[in-house]
């Protein structure tokens, strides 16, 4: 069944690759990023990177996800194999990963799990600072897709060339327009699997809040309280990176650092209801009632989409103090 | 049941509550929440999929997971990507690669040396 399946597909496959071929005799194809590289180079990058400390991870059919994932874990100090990670990412339905789970098994393993921008030169700089990248590509036309992850573990500027691990090979050198051939059907898509606490070499402010958020949405809590650092450290007014940093330390019961950190968010966001809300929560765990009880009336004026939250707090705080002592 | 007694369990009662650290945890504002404020575009996808949650999994579990692996896969999914899988999961790119892949590929490179040529 799978096979007849596959030998439809390659079938197919071949009769859209040669069409393609057929149609894009003239040049109708542009690759603007590969171009734009070779004219100039991206400022500030070593000439040739080559991480050859990433390993490789052999792929069985169907499992470039999983191989490609368990290369960028190990790289990240995460121990892991096709094996240990099929289970988390693999979907036999589909006989292959989708993009949103290859992040979800990133969190999962304890990792920030960080989408790029859809450009090559991003991608350089991120292995340029020793993070390998994940890439997915569509190995045929667009009409009849087959997409596949590959692992970005070098590049070389001199030879417009990337170093990559794919498939059965453990290293290739595939030419900057080559891939993005390949690539361009994703619209450039492609992801790292970050350690706690660090930053990546392209990261945008709100994209990698977001995505520190999403790890501790996924429970693993010391991990986000780790990258929460050292995302406030490069972005100190950070509100998604406070309020997470407060709630991390909550989880953990730290609740003088929660506290540091939700006063630290009221003082810079004034306007938010959040942080005020959580001080609130916080102070009276501390036991300082009437602090918490201003608190949460600053909240309960705020307003706003925290509103029905901070009214219930400052009711909750209004009850404890009322409380026969 | 003697009138000292109930006052006796009641004072207790009211100790522990005011000493219990995390007596009023239940209105903690969560980081989430913070996350689709801050991204006004993304609010309606966050609506979205936090509806959307048991319906993925659900999908999941029809592409052969189990009710337990299809559960813990969509916890590590936030809310927008929820969203964006719902209904969408036969469709959406799944990377994988087959047996066929390196004549896949070997397509791929013919119809890219054409390209270039």
């Amino acid at each position: 069944m799978c096979r007849a399946a596959g030998k439809a597909r390659v079938r197919a496959g071949f009769f859209f690759a040669a069409l393609a071929a057929a149609f894009c005799l003239g040049g109708c194809v542009s690759l603007p990023q590969s171009d734009a590289l070779r004219v100039a180079a991206p400022a500030g990058l070593p000439l040739r990177v080559e991480l050859t400390q990433v390993p490789f991870h052999l792929q069985d059919d169907f499992l470039c996800g999983p191989a490609s994932l368990a290369m960028v874990f190990n790289a990240a100090g995460v121990p892991a194999s096709v094996d240990t990670v099929t289970p988390m990412v693999y979907l036999p339905g589909r006989q292959g990963s989708l993009q949103a789970e290859m992040l979800g098994a990133t969190r999962r393993s304890g990792l920030v799990a960080y989408t790029l921008a859809p450009q090559l030169a991003s991608v350089l700089r991120e292995v340029a600072a020793g993070t390998p990248v994940v890439v997915l590509l569509n190995l045929t036309i667009r009409l009849f897709p087959v997409w596949h992850y590959a692992v970005i573990v070098g590049y070389d500027l001199e030879a417009q060339k990337i170093i990559v691990r794919s498939a059965k090979r453990a290293r290739d050198e595939w030419s900057f327009s080559f891939l993005e051939f390949f690539w361009q059907d994703s619209n450039y898509w492609s992801m790292l699997a970050l350690p706690p606490g660090r930053v990546p070499a392209t990261a945008r402010e709100a994209d990698f809040a977001t995505a520190v958020a999403a790890l501790q949405q996924a429970g693993r809590v010391r991990e986000a309280r780790e990258s929460y650092r050292a995302l406030l450290e490069r972005w100190p007014a950070n509100l998604i990176g406070l309020i997470g940093l407060g709630n991390a330390e909550y989880a953990m019961k730290d609740l003088r650092a929660a506290e540091r950190a939700f006063r630290r968010a009221s003082e810079t966001h004034p306007g938010s209801g959040a942080a005020f809300n959580n001080l609130a929560h916080v102070l009276a765990a501390l036991g300082g009632l009437a602090d918490a009880e201003a608190a949460a009336r600053t909240a309960v004026a705020l307003g706003g989409p925290t509103l029905s939250e901070a009214r219930k707090t400052l009711d909750a705080i209004l009850a404890l103090r009322a409380a026969p002592r | 049941m003697s009138t000292s007694f109930v006052r006796l369990v009641s004072r207790l009662l009211v100790v522990c509550l005011i000493g219990l650290p995390f007596q009023v945890n239940a209105g903690m504002i969560g980081t989430d929440e913070v996350v689709s404020a801050a991204q006004a575009q993304a609010a309606r996808a966050t609506v979205l999929g936090q509806i959307s949650r048991a319906d993925v999994a659900g999908q999941l579990q029809s592409l052969g997971l189990t009710p337990q692996a299809a559960k813990d896969r969509v916890a590590a999914l936030t809310d927008v990507e929820v969203a964006k899988l719902a209904g969408q999961i036969d469709s959406l790119p799944a990377g994988a690669g087959s047996s066929g892949l390196l004549l896949l590929i070997l397509i791929g490179v013919l119809v890219w040396w054409m390209v270039k040529k």
